[in-house]
């Protein structure tokens, strides 16, 4: 089998500058994430992670840069296409839709299930109900797969913070992946419901998604990634396994002021 | 009140209440379903209402007595057509810059700021629509069939409106359920979330925003023919603002409970105070009106922002999944069978939420 690194990475960063007005958020950072790899990316506040994180998902434009999925260049590119390749992300703030059920927060993740075709919603609507009857089968083998059945029902703004987490991830899995993105994926979560998350960030990458995770909490850092990247002031301070980059003078430094 | 004055205001009760209907669901899917604060809705009436007169009323001539542009003939439902387009067409215009990606409070802000602004501009510029007097000498529709000067007509024009409401019902019922109304939810609760799982929220909220437009633009044009007048006082922005509170009543995301918002906004506390007994000053009644309709926003706002009647729960059953094992109801031995579902489904929720 082939070692995460043996790939051809799925995205690559290169040179990326994230500006908000003069603050320079992203400074110059380079890195890539290969299929079945989790890249870590820890640092203090304000280091810039999210904003390199929503560079990457399109929900910021960078000042410079590129970025490139697959070998293709989406740097221009709206969240919504580059979801359409197969980019999906978690929120820093969990971002569930909140008037609607936990199934239909899954149902509405689906391929083809975006609305953008008024047709297809409507009047073309027998290939719609294809896709629909698709993505409920999904939708039911994930919330066995996640043990949410019984809040199937539920509007996601009823569920507890971990809850809202699940349903997130179950979301981006909606949608068959090539990249995951994922914001402090473990915070506010009960011990029981991280634990699940973390088994199952494993399990996503093992299936060959490539994950880009921010993550304060450092036993998460360690036992989820392949990788790890550390970031200070909007640039990546040092870069290696766990291990190496917690020996980093420079690490040291910056977490300890 | 004699039977036939009441006969008259009965049916002109009706007509209206239809005509709110269409709007209470032409904006209950740019603001219930898609979160869009249409604070210029009734523009976009206005507009339907406008061009159905000026298409009707033929060529203006020197004993017209009224100013407007492009005065023609045509037949009664092409006019309806035409109102709705320009409902549309004006919400298109009007949607490449207010639809845009931005807070919604600056959005709202903007959309009543053009209300403001469209309205004080048809009655400056009086050679568009005859400014503050408006359009009048409209006349009624289908006249070969019943006599435009009876009752009889108004009746039979109310029918035509509700059976309008029947089909406007169907469509954005169909719309709101499908995918696209899903996706349409789905921004409105999150709109980065919504495009990072692949909707395009701006085309969505655009399409919506046209569709609501077009809905708004019928409604205006079935009120003209049966006002056969429209002045720029018809089209007020706290018009908007009535409509908005029916929605909040009546239930957002909720087209059946719209109905009920309407009635009981738009018929119980606008329509029905003009049959009552004048007191105070003149125009008290009115202002009072305008007073309760603003003590009702307020009080939906307070009690329940998601609206009185609160949206329908899709449940996974109707995808074809398997109905749900619900733990046994402890405490339901003793309630009423028809209370007996409801207390499950709650016991349902919180089971599920105890067993994690
Ligand atoms: N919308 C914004 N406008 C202006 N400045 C911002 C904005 N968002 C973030 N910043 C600034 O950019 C820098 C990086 O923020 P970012 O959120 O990317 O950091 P982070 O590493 O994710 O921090 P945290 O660990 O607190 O989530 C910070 O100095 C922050 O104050
Ligand atoms: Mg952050």
């Amino acid at each position: 089998m082939l070692a995460p690194g043996d790939l051809r990475p799925l995205v690559e960063v290169e040179d990326l500058v994230v500006s908000y007005g003069a603050v320079r958020a992203v400074d110059g950072v380079t890195i890539s994430v290969a299929p079945g790899e989790v890249l870590g990316i820890v640092g203090p506040n304000g280091a810039g992670k999210s904003s390199l994180l929503a560079a990457v998902g399109g929900q910021l434009r960078p000042t410079s840069g590129r970025i490139r999925l697959d070998g293709v260049d989406v740097t221009k590119l709206s969240p919504h296409r580059r979801a359409r390749r197969g980019v999906v992300r978690t929120f820093q703030d969990t971002s569930e839709f909140g008037r609607l059920t936990v199934f239909e927060n899954l149902l509405v993740a689906g391929l083809g299930m975006h609305g953008a075709s008024l047709y297809a919603a409507t009047v073309g609507a027998r290939a719609q109900a294809r896709r629909t009857a698709t993505a409920a089968a999904r939708a039911a083998e994930l919330l066995a797969r996640f043990e949410l059945e019984p809040m199937r029902d539920t509007y996601a703004m009823e569920l507890s913070g971990g809850q809202r987490r699940l349903v997130e991830v179950m979301r981006g899995l909606m949608r068959e992946p090539k990249l995951m993105l994922l914001d402090e994926p473990t915070v506010g979560v009960a011990p029981h419901l991280s634990e699940q998350l973390r088994r199952e960030y494993r399990r996503i990458a093992a299936s060959g998604v490539a994950v880009l995770m921010i993550e304060h909490v450092l036993e998460v850092v360690e036992e989820v990634s392949d990788r790890v990247v550390v970031m200070d002031n909007g640039s990546v301070i040092a870069e290696g396994t766990y291990d190496e980059v917690m020996q980093s003078q420079a690490v040291r430094e910056a977490y300890l002021g | 009140m004699s039977f036939s004055s009441l006969d008259f205001y009965l049916a002109t009760v009706v007509v209206i209440f239809g005509v709110d209907v269409l709007s209470a669901w032409g904006l209950n899917l740019q603001y219930g379903y898609a979160g869009i604060p249409n604070f210029s809705f009734i523009v976009f009436q206005a507009a339907g209402a406008y061009t159905a007169a000026i298409l009707t009323l033929g060529p203006m001539t020197a004993t017209s007595g009224q100013t407007y542009v492009a005065g023609t003939h045509v037949p009664f439902p092409v006019a309806l057509l035409a109102a709705m387009a320009a409902g549309a067409a004006l919400s298109a215009v009007i949607g490449v810059f207010a639809m845009k990606r931005m807070r919604a409070d600056y959005q709202a802000a903007i959309l009543l700021i053009l209300a403001l602004i469209l309205n004080q501009f048809i009655v400056t510029d009086t050679s568009l629509f005859n400014g503050t007097s408006g359009l009048a000498n409209v006349s009624r529709p289908l006249g070969s069939l019943v006599n435009p000067s009876t009752t009889g007509w108004q009746w039979a024009y109310a029918a035509l409106v509700w059976a309008i409401c029947a089909v406007v019902l169907f469509a954005v019922q169909r719309l709101s359920r499908s995918s696209w109304g899903r996706a349409l939810r789905a921004q409105r609760d999150h709109d980065a979330a919504a495009a990072a799982l692949g909707c395009n929220v701006v085309a969505l909220k655009m399409q919506v925003f046209v569709i609501g437009g077009a809905i708004a633009g019928l409604s205006g044009g079935l009120l003209v023919f049966y006002l056969q007048a429209f002045n720029t006082a018809s089209w007020g922005y706290e018009e908007t603002l009535a409509i908005f509170v029916s929605i909040l009543i009546g239930g957002v995301a909720n087209n059946w409970g719209v109905i009920l918002g309407t009635f009981l906004v738009q018929i119980v506390f606008v329509e029905v105070p003009n049959l009552l007994p004048q007191f105070g000053y003149i125009g008290l009644v009115d202002a009072l009106e305008w007073v309760v309709i603003g003590l009702l926003w307020m009080a939906a706002i307070a009690l329940r922002p998601q609206g009185v009647i609160p949206e329908r729960r899709v449940r996974a059953e109707r995808f074809g999944l398997p109905a749900l094992r619900r733990a046994p109801p402890v405490a339901a031995a003793a309630a009423a069978p028809g209370q007996q579902g409801a207390h499950e489904e709650r016991l349902g929720a919180a089971g599920g939420a105890s067993r994690r």
